[in-house]
């Protein structure tokens, strides 16, 4: 509210400026680019993006201003060639009256409307941009924006041919009832599993989906002296403590600190409503923001930062989601309420996929092994991603370290056992690895 | 253009007039004004930060209506709860002017949130007490459900201490009955859960008792109240919502069973009076299915047989933008989880109508009868409001907020709500106002005949905006007909006062029973008048918190004497009245009584069949296999995938004697039964076993090679194998004495729907019709139909013209329509009308002049003469009309088919016609999980909400598909006169399920055959509900048909797909086959 707000005031103070000169540079800020991943995160929460499909929104803008950027920036090299199928972008027709920053901002904004729902909220919040950067310089803006198209085009084309719309229509999750081992819709909506084919969905720098198949979970298993079991029970003792230890302990704070819920429901009767979160993807790029700010980078480092870390989170969720419906492992809240206690609720609403491995922990490990390289180990920051969302700040000593408390939250969160957890983040490190080691972005 | 637009104006201003004209004429109700009544009774509830239908649930569910004669005055009086206002007493003082007498009588009352209220005469001494619920234990609530005791001065005493009914739970409503027959009044009290179960939890929760949540049944020991309910079997757990409560002799015994409704997932209880103080709950045995949302509900006859009817309210919207913008039910695999995995029972969100069949399940027809969707019902009162001797409906409606408005779930809440969230409130006055309102009006419907009530909401009454609930009748102003008094949320009650008046004949009847049931409740009156039978009980606690005027009310239309009044009283005994004049009321008093017999009601049973427990060694149990279709095409109608099993009869082991093959469904292996001496028993063919990768949906055994031996042909389907998949091939096995073996088919890969066989080029070997019903993965793409023409044992595939691509084809017979001594070929199917193609010398030819342009969705077909005229007709199995399906000639059902969204699969959309436009059926989220471009053009459910098809599209796409269309729904036949071919629709019992088999057979001990019916079926989404309750029907002639129950049928619930004649040692038996169940076996009577 407050940035559309400041920006009314903006626009107002340039029109009444603008009859008078138009032809003062536009400067295009790292800040520009933050409000606008800023704003992209904000419409997928209102239409409601599954975690998995809000990775794939990520991603493709920030590639988009990241080609656009290297063309003009010798510090960092296209992406061509290093995505296999990532052909050249079309060069400006005039390259010396472009600016490459606007224009990487105008396609992020461009290809940021194509891939949500509500277009309404991109545009307008483009067109008071526009409003003030056609005063400023309408032909500085206008040919910047000719290119930024144009290279929106050519990702969109690029971007559409990943199997996404293919995969809208293949069928729906078939839930094995009947068989305990396998994953079942969960309380309080029971919602069908959701995108059981994103390992089908096109990868940027893993070679397949299986690429980093994560070891099998612990053998199903409801003997006492099974491993599976033994992880069942951790998961319901750890709740039944830290509940018992109330609201304000860490394990409960760390849990719903990391919840990152794009969709909880809550009902009340015939009531009901939905509360909104970000997505772990989302919660991450959120830390590549905070990295961006501390580390005072620039426009270029901005985007590059925003830019390798979405493709890291993007392959994780793919490497993620194609165990979770290769294992289709039940999650302890069916288990619990099965053997344990029929009335027992786990402290964060079980999302509805699942559970082997942890969607978080696969992401977060990915994510943090990218920024690290990046910004470097031992990058302390203060996470304050999710305030607006009532959940208090707290500090890392690193980007492992964060990814470390994301993972075990979930267990504290009573929604995953503790093998999806080591496992999973183990999954992501490997795939935030290859990202580092593939993409040669630094010339 | 100025002109065209004031044409309309004037054109509107007429319509207006005329519509305006034609209600005031029509009006059966008017509504005084409280200006005039004396009557200022407001329910207003106040919303506070602590107090709203967040911190309680039943916020919205508003007070108590009782009528009653409090002073016996011959007047009735009327009594008045509120939720948070105090409760009034009117005494009735004459023409529509009542006295505020509550301070005197002293019945304010003291509960912070008063419910149901009922009046009674608890201490049997001739005066009506009164009995308030109250909600006591949550957000503050105090007080206690308060009993007040009349004194006959018009004063009251609160006792209900002494009574031991001064329950401080979470009371609704309270029930008088007398469970025990011991002759004084017990009561079922109703109370409901607060908490919102956000997990399914077991069903064994109701067996847990919990004293503020669950129901009781309070027995009657010389005026104090026990509990039984423990040992009287009646749930008390933590998840009874109940909302309706409804008392009556169900099953006809003599002893009053009772039903409670209960909202969200916990089921609904049907009480059977065991006649030992206890009951036994058995719904999943009398109904199919039943309302989810379940609220206030309703007993009468309605089809006047005699038996009590019943109907339970839910919450389904009719006004389509209401409809599109609020949540729906449950998908399909969270009904599989909560049906198959917690034990509840099949639940669906619209009303439910219980057509009573005696001693077996209920027939649900509510959506045939045209009453399935009234919005957010609370109240429901039958009655005969126009006194034509059929019972009319009204149901009152309306909720301050819709909290299941989708928009609201999915995003005001998060963008508005998220931000005021803190740890003590979670939503804030400006969150709540910002759900739509439910003030949808009430509804009133005129019953007809044949189950059907229309709906005249907008003549009948005013139209309103009101929040209305509790309902309770009573003759106010005592002019005969009876009058309507409803409770509303902030706003003044209504009087709806029936203008009848002399236009009908009306029969009043109170009861004077023995002390101390004084007004006789659960006493059965039957009123016979030229043949026609009107049955009612007394029970005065109706509706929805509320009780009506102890009185039995009839309509006679413009009799002015009927021949005669039947009392059955409680204690068993019957008394007559003979030659009874109307338009009086009549006070009937026991006496001069005799024993009454409830067995001769049970007079019209006809068994025919007998099952036959041991099925004599056919112990065939057909199991789908678990693949939902909807999965994969998401929108399609139904499912495809369980049209099996297939069933062929013939010799397969050369013994003279008929032996059976069943198909089986995917990866299930098919079975043969051979006739033995005295039994059938297994036999495993391998060859056909190692096929048990097909679905075997149709099947026949036959000599097709001429060596005098019965050969096995197999079309298999199953909707799920797609292109050129090998199990989509047919299979042929020839019968080589020793074993089957395997002989190859010319390539062709079809879903089979039927195989028919014939020699239609009169070449003395057997030709086969394969048709088939849907091409996989591509619905509404009509598939291939072949005949496969034999050559001395070899088949050539034909694709004739206009054959091939008949449709999609479901049944096939042949059969000489044309009586030229040549086998035709007659196909139904699926969004087609039948074809009749004509066979000269061994070509088939369509033939345009015989059937009728007359698009179903067609699944039977059958010749019988039904007019005994001896010719042929043809009867026609369709899908029935009690379904959200909607279709006529002038607005037939439509299905687009098209690739909407261009990623190369297609997709079909199938919509009906409301007000002027085609909408689809199903709502945003169902299309954008197979359509996703379209979230992109409708953001909001409420812009979605009321578009028709052709705005939720561009027009070229649009354009570009295909439209299939469906004009008629209803089964019946093509009567033949003289050639002359006319479609006479069957009545509506015959219209309450697809019917999906018919056997021509001389079945009961006339001479001639009869043509005997099953259906029901099941492969639909919750959306459509199940249609489950059809019970099979005897065709004698166009005027009998009986329903399968009184023939001794089990087919109710049952999906029926074949019915045969089998013989074992020359005895019949009937067998019929089941999809997804156990074959069964009948003996045949006669």
């Amino acid at each position: 509210m407050k940035s559309i707000k400041t920006l009314f005031i903006l626009t107002v103070a340039s029109l009444s400026i603008s009859c008078s000169d138009n032809s003062e540079p536009i400067i295009i800020t790292p800040e520009d680019y933050h409000a606008s991943v800023d704003n992209l995160g904000a419409v997928m929460v209102h239409d409601i993006f599954s975690p998995p499909v809000a990775s794939r929104i990520f991603a493709y803008p920030n590639i988009a201003a990241y080609e656009i950027i290297a063309q003009n920036d010798s510090l960092y090299n296209s992406l061509q060639g290093q995505i296999p199928h990532l052909g050249s972008i079309p060069k400006a027709d005039d390259s010396k009256k472009v600016n490459y920053e606007l224009a990487a901002l105008i396609a992020h904004l461009d290809l940021s409307r194509q891939l949500i729902f509500s277009e309404d909220r991109i545009t307008s919040y483009r067109d008071s941009l526009y409003t003030i950067w056609e005063d400023k310089n309408a032909k500085e803006f206008n040919t910047s924006k000719e290119y930024g198209l144009k290279v929106a085009n050519f990702i969109s084309v690029w971007m559409n041919d990943d199997n996404y719309n293919q995969t809208r229509t293949m069928p729906k999750f078939s839930v094995e009832h009947g068989n305990e081992e396998r994953w079942q819709p969960t309380p309080p909506s029971y919602m069908d599993g959701i995108e059981p084919h994103w390992s089908k969905i096109r990868s940027f720098v893993i070679d397949s989906a299986a690429q980093f198949k994560p070891v099998p979970p612990p053998e199903f298993s409801m003997d006492k002296n099974s491993a599976f079991y033994k992880e069942l029970k951790e998961v319901y003792d750890i709740s039944e403590r830290i509940t018992e230890e109330g609201d304000d302990s860490e394990e409960v704070l760390i849990a719903q600190f990391w919840d990152c819920n794009p969709y909880v429901s809550v009902t009340r009767g015939h009531l009901m409503f939905a509360t909104k979160k970000i997505t772990p993807g989302a919660h991450w790029i959120g830390i590549t923001k905070i990295a961006c700010r501390k580390d005072n980078a620039d426009f270029a480092k901005t985007v590059y930062a925003y830019t390798k870390t979405s493709i890291g989170i993007a392959d994780a969720f793919i490497s993620c989601w194609d165990e979770k419906y290769r294992s289709n492992l039940v999650r302890p809240e069916t288990l619990i309420n099965a053997y344990f206690d029929d009335e027992w609720k786990p402290i964060l609403q079980t999302p509805p996929f699942p559970e082997y491995t942890s969607g978080h922990s696969v992401v977060s490990g990915a994510a943090a092994t990218v920024l690290t390289d990046i910004f470097s180990d031992n990058f302390d920051f203060i996470d304050d991603t999710e305030t607006p969302y009532g959940l208090p700040i707290r500090p890392f000593s690193s980007f492992k370290a964060a990814a470390q408390e994301a993972a075990i939250s979930r267990m504290y969160g009573g929604i995953h056992y503790r093998a999806a957890v080591e496992v999973g983040i183990g999954q992501g490190f490997k795939v935030g690895n290859l990202v580092n080691e593939r993409l040669k972005m630094l010339n | 253009m100025r002109l065209v637009n004031r044409d309309v104006f004037s054109l509107a201003l007429l319509l207006l007039l005329l519509v305006g004209c034609k209600q005031g004429n029509d009006t059966l109700f008017n509504n005084p004004d409280e200006s005039k009544t004396g009557i200022e009774f407001t329910n207003t509830i106040t919303e506070t930060d602590d107090l709203n239908i967040l911190d309680y649930l039943y916020f919205y569910n508003g007070g108590g209506v009782a009528i009653g004669d409090i002073n016996n005055d011959g007047l009735p009086d009327l009594f008045l709860s509120g939720n948070q206002v105090k409760n009034r007493l009117y005494l009735n003082t004459g023409d529509l002017k009542f006295k505020d007498i509550t301070e005197k009588a002293g019945v304010s009352g003291n509960s912070s949130w008063n419910t149901g209220a009922i009046m009674g005469d608890i201490n049997g001494d001739g005066l009506l007490d009164i009995y308030v619920c109250a909600v006591v234990g949550i957000n503050g609530f105090n007080g206690h459900n308060e009993l007040y005791i009349n004194n006959g001065d018009q004063t009251f005493t609160e006792s209900a201490a002494k009574y031991k009914l001064d329950f401080d739970t979470y009371s609704s409503n309270a029930t008088l009955l007398d469970y025990d027959l011991d002759g004084d009044l017990d009561m079922y009290l109703l109370n409901h859960a607060v908490h919102t179960q956000e997990s399914f939890g077991n069903i064994d929760l109701r067996n847990k008792r919990n004293y503020q949540t669950g129901d009781k049944l309070l027995r009657n020991d010389n005026g104090t109240f026990t509990d039984v309910s423990e040992e009287a079997g009646i749930f008390g757990g933590v998840n009874g919502y109940g909302l309706g409560l409804a008392v009556s002799d169900f099953n006809m015994d003599g002893y009053p069973d009772i039903y409670v409704g209960n909202d969200f997932h916990e089921d609904d209880y049907y009480y059977i009076n065991n006649g030992d103080g206890t009951f036994s709950e058995r719904l999943k045995d009398y109904f199919g299915h039943t309302s989810r949302f379940s609220m206030g509900n309703d007993v009468a006859d309605i089809n006047q047989d005699g038996w009590p009817d019943l109907i339970s309210l839910d919450m389904l919207p009719e006004d389509e933008k209401v409809l599109k913008s609020s949540e729906g039910d449950d998908n399909i695999q969270i009904q599989k989880l909560r049906i198959e995995k917690y034990g509840y029972h099949y639940q669906f969100t619209r009303n439910m109508l219980y057509v009573n069949q005696q001693d077996s399940k209920y027939l649900e027809t509510a959506l045939l009868s045209g009453i399935s969707a009234t919005d957010w019902s609370w109240s429901s009162l039958f009655g005969d409001y126009d006194q034509d001797g059929i019972q009319d409906l009204f149901i009152s409606n309306g909720i301050p907020k819709r909290p299941n408005d989708l928009d609201y779930i999915n995003f005001a809440s998060s963008d508005q709500i998220q931000k005021k969230i803190d740890n003590t409130k979670l939503v804030d006055q400006q969150a709540l106002d910002m759900m739509p309102s439910g003030n949808v009006r009430n509804y009133v419907f005129k019953g007809q005949e044949d189950l059907m009530f229309e709906d005249r909401s907008l003549t009948w009454i005013k139209n309103d905006t009101l929040i209305s609930g509790a309902t309770a009748m009573g003759d106010l102003d005592n002019d005969g007909d009876p009058d309507l008094v409803v409770n509303n949320i902030n706003e003044p009650i209504s009087l709806y006062i029936n203008q009848t008046n002399e236009k009908a004949s009306y029969l009043k009847i109170k009861l004077e029973y023995k002390s101390p049931n004084t007004i006789g409740i659960g006493s059965k009156v039957y009123a016979y008048n030229n043949g026609n039978l009107q049955f009612k009980e007394l029970y005065t606690i109706r509706g929805f918190q509320a009780s009506s005027e102890p009185m039995v009310h009839f309509g006679f239309k413009d009799a002015t004497q009927i021949d005669s009044v039947k009392v059955v009283w409680p204690d068993k005994t019957v008394q007559v009245l003979k030659n009874v004049k109307t338009n009086q009321t009549v006070s009937i008093s026991y006496g001069n009584t005799k024993a009454f017999n409830y067995e001769s009601l049970r007079h019209d049973i006809t068994l025919i069949f007998n099952k036959v427990d041991d099925n004599i060694g056919i112990n065939f149990t057909h199991e789908e296999d678990r693949y939902i279709d909807f999965n994969r095409q998401k929108l399609i109608p139904f499912k495809f995938s369980d049209r099996g099993p297939a069933v062929a009869i013939g010799d397969l082991n050369t013994d003279g004697k008929d032996d059976i093959f069943f198909g089986g469904s995917k990866y299930i292996p098919s079975k043969v039964f051979l006739q033995e001496d005295e039994n059938f028993s297994e036999y495993k063919i391998n060859e056909i076993i190692k096929d048990s990768i097909k679905e075997d949906v149709s099947a026949i055994i036959a000599d097709f090679n001429g060596d005098e031996k019965d050969d096995l042909y197999i079309g298999s389907g199953g909707a799920d194998f797609f292109s050129t998949m090998q199990p989509l091939t047919d299979s042929y096995y020839v019968n080589s004495g020793a074993d089957f073996v395997k002989y190859d088919l010319p390539d062709f890969y079809e879903n089979a729907s039927v195989t028919v066989e014939s020699d239609y080029d009169n070449d003395g070997d057997l030709d086969i019709f394969v048709a088939s019903n849907i091409t996989t993965n591509d619905y509404g793409n009509i598939p291939k139909s072949y005949i496969l023409q034999n050559e001395s044992g070899k088949f050539n595939l034909l694709e004739i013209d206009g054959l091939a691509n008949a449709g999609m084809i479901t049944d096939a017979v042949w059969n000489d329509y044309n009586s030229d001594g040549t086998l035709d070929l007659i196909v139904v199917g699926e969004w087609m009308s039948p074809k009749f193609f004509k066979n000269i010398n061994g070509e088939l030819i369509e033939d345009k002049s015989q059937g009728l342009e007359m698009n179903g969705l067609w699944q039977q077909i059958e010749p019988f003469d039904i007019d005994q005229d001896g010719d042929t007709d043809y009867l026609l199995g369709n899908w029935g009309t009690n379904t959200k399906f909607k279709a006529s000639d002038k607005h037939p059902m439509r299905m687009y088919y098209s690739d909407f969204d261009n990623n190369g699969s297609t997709e079909t959309i199938v919509c009906t016609y409301k007000d002027g436009a085609y909408y689809p059926l199903l709502g945003l989220n169902e299309l954008a999980s197979q359509i996703v471009s379209i979230k992109k053009r409708f953001r909001t459910y409420k812009s979605f909400a009321g578009t028709p098809i052709d705005g939720l599209f561009d027009k070229e796409v649009i354009d570009k598909a295909t439209i299939l269309e469906v004009e008629e729904l209803r089964s019946g036949y093509l009567r033949n006169d003289n050639g002359e071919i006319t479609f006479v629709p069957f009545n509506n019992v015959l219209q309450v399920s697809p019917i999906t088999s018919f056997l021509t057979a001389n079945l009961d001990s006339d001479p001639g055959d009869e043509v005997l019916v099953g259906g029901n079926y099941f492969g639909v989404t919750p959306f459509h509900g199940r249609f489950d309750s059809f019970p099979g029907a005897l065709i004698k002639n166009e005027e009998s048909i009986i329903l399968g129950n009184k023939l001794g049928l089990d087919f109710s619930d049952k999906a029926i797909r074949h019915l045969n004649i089998i013989k074992l040692n020359s005895k019949r038996y009937l067998m019929a086959t089941i999809n997804n169940d156990q074959v069964q076996i009948y003996e045949i009577k006669n």
